[in-house]
């Protein structure tokens, strides 16, 4: 048995940009190797700054240093430029963090969401060398595909053409984003426990819990 | 399923119940990896007047078993003297595919039907014929995950049939956008005790 660096922990994230927020969610299961379940309560999703949450899905201990690399940057930027950075020169950073590591990548699809200067809700997704895109809505990890489809049907109504676009309401997100966890979590085994979701407007960062399928 | 084989070709199934009836879909891909060859190719056959089987998987497959299907379905019916069940195509597929349990037709069939008590039925097996029968829906081919997501969030019980077309329909399109090896249109078919409801779907042509 020889030593392999990387173990592929599972879980899901999803996050939603609407006009005047953006919603963040995770669920907390770290699997292990074959089906095993290493622990039901292991958040994959953390807050950066004031106007911004990450979620790290894949190797969830890569997950957890590229946070800790983050945060310190994020530390080193306030006190250079007497301001907490915003939230597109945090996706920018984060790329050329990942990129740093090119020949020995952290293993993690990375999600941002958040706010810009504007106030208007945006999504950055990041593949583990950091080539990244903002997007209005994206899935990633083990149930991204079962939970994709769904949000391109429901938050873009996308294969509705004859129906009038209106932005989406808060209530409405939040009820998208239950709904394709409680899907994703009947049909993936790495996803499950508990899900988080993080709301970000302009009053700061809300966390809220709900229960997933445990089995 | 071998990942080299079963996506060759592309393609995806997709069956559902509903209030007495049920519906049957597929795209129209036919492709080879990632070139698409055909925007035209069929993937569901008609067994008799109320029961449609689908199949996704490696082309050459889909038409010589199709075929062979549709043989045996003929002599049922010459030595019965009756329409074939649902349950008992189901069977005779699975056991059809069984036969060559070490070179598998690469497939992954679908049936949907009406039974003589206008009773819904759905099903799905492997390529060697293992049959799972559930009472919501069944997915099969290159973008399995896709549909196994979208039918789980927006599948209800009981639909009438233009919901339970609403409801296919859309379930397969959102679907199949997300996968490469999907697409170029689609084809669904509600069975109802009356009549059946054939109608195709415009997909993006990528």
């Amino acid at each position: 048995m020889s030593f392999y660096p990387y173990t592929d922990n599972g879980g899901s994230a999803l996050a939603i940009a609407g006009e005047d927020y953006c919603l963040l969610a995770s669920d907390t299961r770290q699997s292990g190797e074959d089906y095993k379940i290493h622990a039901g309560y292991v958040p994959k999703a953390f807050k950066l700054t004031d106007s911004c949450v990450y979620a790290g899905v894949g190797f969830s201990a890569d997950g957890v240093a590229l946070v800790k690399r983050v945060r310190q940057s994020i530390e080193w930027y306030r006190h250079a430029h007497e301001k907490t950075m915003s939230t597109p020169a945090l996706a920018q950073m984060i790329a050329t963090v990942l990129y740093s590591k090119r020949f020995f990548p952290y293993y993690v699809g990375t999600i941002l969401g958040g706010l810009d200067e504007n106030g208007r809700g945006v999504v950055y997704s990041f593949d583990p060398v950091g080539s990244f895109e903002a997007e209005l809505h994206k899935a990633v990890g083990s149930g991204a595909e079962l939970i994709q489809p769904f949000l391109d049907n429901q938050v873009n109504l996308k294969f509705l053409p004859e129906v009038e676009r209106t932005p989406l309401p808060l209530d409405v997100a939040l009820q998208i984003a239950k709904d394709a966890f409680t899907s994703a979590a009947e049909r993936d085994t790495k996803t499950g426990d508990y899900l988080e979701i993080f709301i970000i407007d302009r009053e700061g960062v809300n966390v809220e819990r709900f229960d997933l399928k445990r089995d | 399923m071998s990942s080299e084989i079963d996506e060759y070709n592309g393609g995806s199934v997709l069956a559902m119940l509903g209030k007495n009836c049920v519906a049957i879909a597929s795209d129209k891909r036919f492709g080879m990896k990632l070139m698409t060859l055909g925007t035209e190719f069929p993937k569901i056959f008609q067994a008799t007047d109320k029961i449609y089987i689908a199949m996704a998987g490696l082309a050459t497959d889909i038409q010589t078993l199709s075929e062979l299907i549709r043989y045996k379905i003929n002599m049922y019916k010459l030595r019965e003297e009756r329409e074939i069940e649902p349950t008992t195509l189901a069977y005779m597929v699975a056991s059809t595919l069984y036969e060559r349990r070490f070179s598998p037709y690469y497939v992954s069939p679908l049936i949907a039907g009406l039974d003589k008590n206008n009773k819904p039925y759905i099903c799905n097996m492997d390529l060697i014929g293992c049959v799972t029968t559930t009472n919501d829906f069944v997915v099969g081919g290159a973008a399995d995950d896709c549909l196994l997501g979208t039918c789980e969030a927006l599948y209800e019980p009981d639909l009438e049939p233009e919901d339970l077309f609403e409801t296919i329909s859309q379930s397969l399109i959102s679907a199949v956008d997300r996968n490469a090896a999907s697409g170029w249109g689609a084809v669904v078919h509600v069975l109802t005790p009356e009549r059946v409801i054939t109608r195709t779907l415009k997909t993006r042509q990528d």
